[in-house]
């Protein structure tokens, strides 16, 4: 920098997008993570049927997107005028990309919904106007493998999308780095498993122990080490970069925000499930109990995480 | 023999005829750039903030708040006081506003492009109507000198009194009230404006230049004389 002349006050209010951005990064993540998780473990396994994942995966990513869409747009300071984002584009915006990626990922969520709960709609509102709409369902049956496709694809796009959003920002040098996007996927991964596996067994009646349940339980042991390991070259990266990247690096260690990031990131997320999961022994290891409660803590990890990003990020700055 | 001759006089045809061309090709070239500089170039317009003449009065800030109409508490310009405690006495003071970037993050970031350059004049303002103030371009300024309007509920930046004076062709209002002729105001684009001849005979620096947005503000700091 020249030092020679330079001013060190600015017009913001410290951190400008706040805990509702990082509720939407949360919800968002597991949305994504959830369709992803479900629909490959669909390819890959060659499934047919509606399993109790894939329900819930899909009723979680379409609902926790929509939540997503009250918390981001209510964080605007002219709600009621989001509609100007839907018809103005800057294609040099990556928020405006995300807007064009979630006009297509919510409505493929809502019609993979359709798609999984025909039954379901078929017996419940059958008595209802909606039935009328109930000869779409072959042409849904039909276009179902490009749904699938798009919606997995999207999911993607709308983790990373996350990530990319706000690692543009150049002023904050946590947030202004390229392991963000791939943070953010793996921990939307992370969340996204362990909501639908709750709402699985808790809604339908997935066993906790057995088939799809078994493989996610496998599946996020090496999905938590992947956060770690990112987590892990953020700092690194930090410690030996410029000297505002070094004093950034306190953001792990000093400040009400360090807090946030041992106890609910490495504390809340990673600790509760590895330590009920592998040191208290097999039994409570496969109890009811250790399975809500270890899959509660990833989600609350993931949002600690998402919040110490934002807040840590926005409060060191170059 | 008589080849060589010939080639002589080529030769001096030659060197006869490009100085002929050449001059031609010069002036029309000349005249091309006159041209283009006053007429067909953009004007790229910036200002220098000459801390060597800033005595901190803020009467600059008065000005700004009052021709553009800016909330009470809140500001487009800023005068900080950069004094050393160590040397009370050599005041150091340095404008806090809006870097013009050429390259501008919040134009960049901005989902509706409500915060644009303006086509004609190249200067970064805002289009308050198409804001949904999503805080976007707040948090992409590498300078931190964007901020929601509390009346308009727009963000809003230093745009050199776009939609005031500069529209009534004067000097920004800053520029105005500055008593000490610290403030600049002037197109970069074009060699013969004052802002240009000052920059010919003085260094000034950019702010935060690795950022890589190309600031068009210029600060000429205090520099220490003597050894």
């Amino acid at each position: 920098m020249n030092e020679a002349i330079e001013f060190t006050v600015g017009f913001s209010h410290g951190v400008e997008w706040g805990w509702p951005i990082g509720v939407y990064l949360l919800l968002a993540g597991i949305s994504g993570g959830a369709l992803i998780v479900s629909l490959a473990l669909r390819y890959y396994q060659r499934q047919s049927v509606e399993t109790p994942l894939l329900k819930a995966a899909s009723l979680v990513s379409f609902v926790t997107i929509v939540f997503g869409m009250v918390f981001l747009v209510g964080d605007l300071e002219k709600p009621l005028y989001f509609w100007k984002i839907l018809i103005n584009y800057n294609f040099k915006s990556v928020m405006s990309i995300g807007v064009l990626a979630l006009c297509l990922y919510i409505p493929l969520t809502f019609v993979l919904v359709a798609i999984v709960f025909e039954g379901w709609i078929k017996e419940h509102l059958a008595t209802t106007p909606l039935a009328k709409l109930f000869f779409l369902f072959p042409l849904l049956k039909a276009l179902r493998p490009a749904v699938e496709v798009l919606a997995f694809v999207f999911a993607i796009v709308v983790c990373a999308y996350t990530g990319f959003l706000i690692s543009v920002l150049v002023r904050f040098p946590l947030l202004n780095t390229a392991i963000l996007p791939a943070l953010f996927i793996v921990s939307g991964l992370s969340a996204g498993t362990a909501f639908s596996s709750l709402i699985a067994s808790f809604f339908f009646q997935a066993d906790a122990h057995a088939g799809d349940m078994k493989t996610l339980h496998t599946i996020e042991w090496p999905v938590m080490a992947l956060e770690m390991l990112l987590l892990f070259m953020l700092f690194v990266s930090l410690i030996v970069g410029t000297s505002f990247d070094k004093q950034t690096a306190g953001a792990f260690f000093q400040g009400g925000y360090s807090a946030l990031f041992w106890f609910g990131v490495v504390g809340i997320g990673f600790g509760v499930p590895l330590v009920l999961n592998f040191l208290l022994g097999k039994k409570v290891a496969h109890s009811a109990f250790t399975f809500y409660l270890s899959g509660t803590a990833s989600v609350l990890g993931v949002l600690s995480l998402r919040l110490f990003i934002l807040y840590a990020g926005q409060t060191f700055s170059a | 023999m008589e080849q060589d001759e010939k080639r002589r006089n080529f030769l001096k045809y030659l060197g006869a005829s490009s100085v002929v061309v050449g001059t031609i090709g010069q002036g029309v070239l000349a005249e091309e750039q006159a041209q283009t500089s006053n007429e067909g170039k953009k004007p790229h317009y910036g200002m220098i903030f000459d801390q060597n003449k800033c005595v901190g009065c803020t009467e600059c800030e008065v000005a700004c708040h009052k021709i553009n109409a800016v909330p009470q508490g809140q500001a487009r310009l800023y005068v900080q006081n950069k004094t050393d405690p160590a040397t009370p006495m050599e005041k150091r003071y340095v404008r806090v506003s809006c870097q013009q970037c050429e390259d501008a993050p919040c134009v960049n970031v901005c989902p509706t492009k409500a915060c644009h350059r303006d086509e004609k004049t190249g200067i970064v303002t805002m289009n308050a109507d198409d804001c949904i103030a999503c805080k976007y371009c707040i948090v992409a300024c590498p300078y931190d000198v964007r901020f929601i309007n509390h009346e308009t509920k727009a963000a809003e930046n230093c745009n050199f009194c776009f939609n005031t004076n500069f529209a009534k062709k004067q000097d920004p209002a800053c520029v105005q009230a500055c008593k000490y002729k610290a403030l600049v105001f002037g197109d970069l684009n074009d060699p013969d404006s004052y802002i240009n001849q000052i920059l010919h005979v003085k260094d000034a620096v950019r702010m935060k230049p690795t950022f890589g947005t190309k600031p068009s503000l210029r600060y000429i700091p205090v520099v220490k004389v003597g050894v």
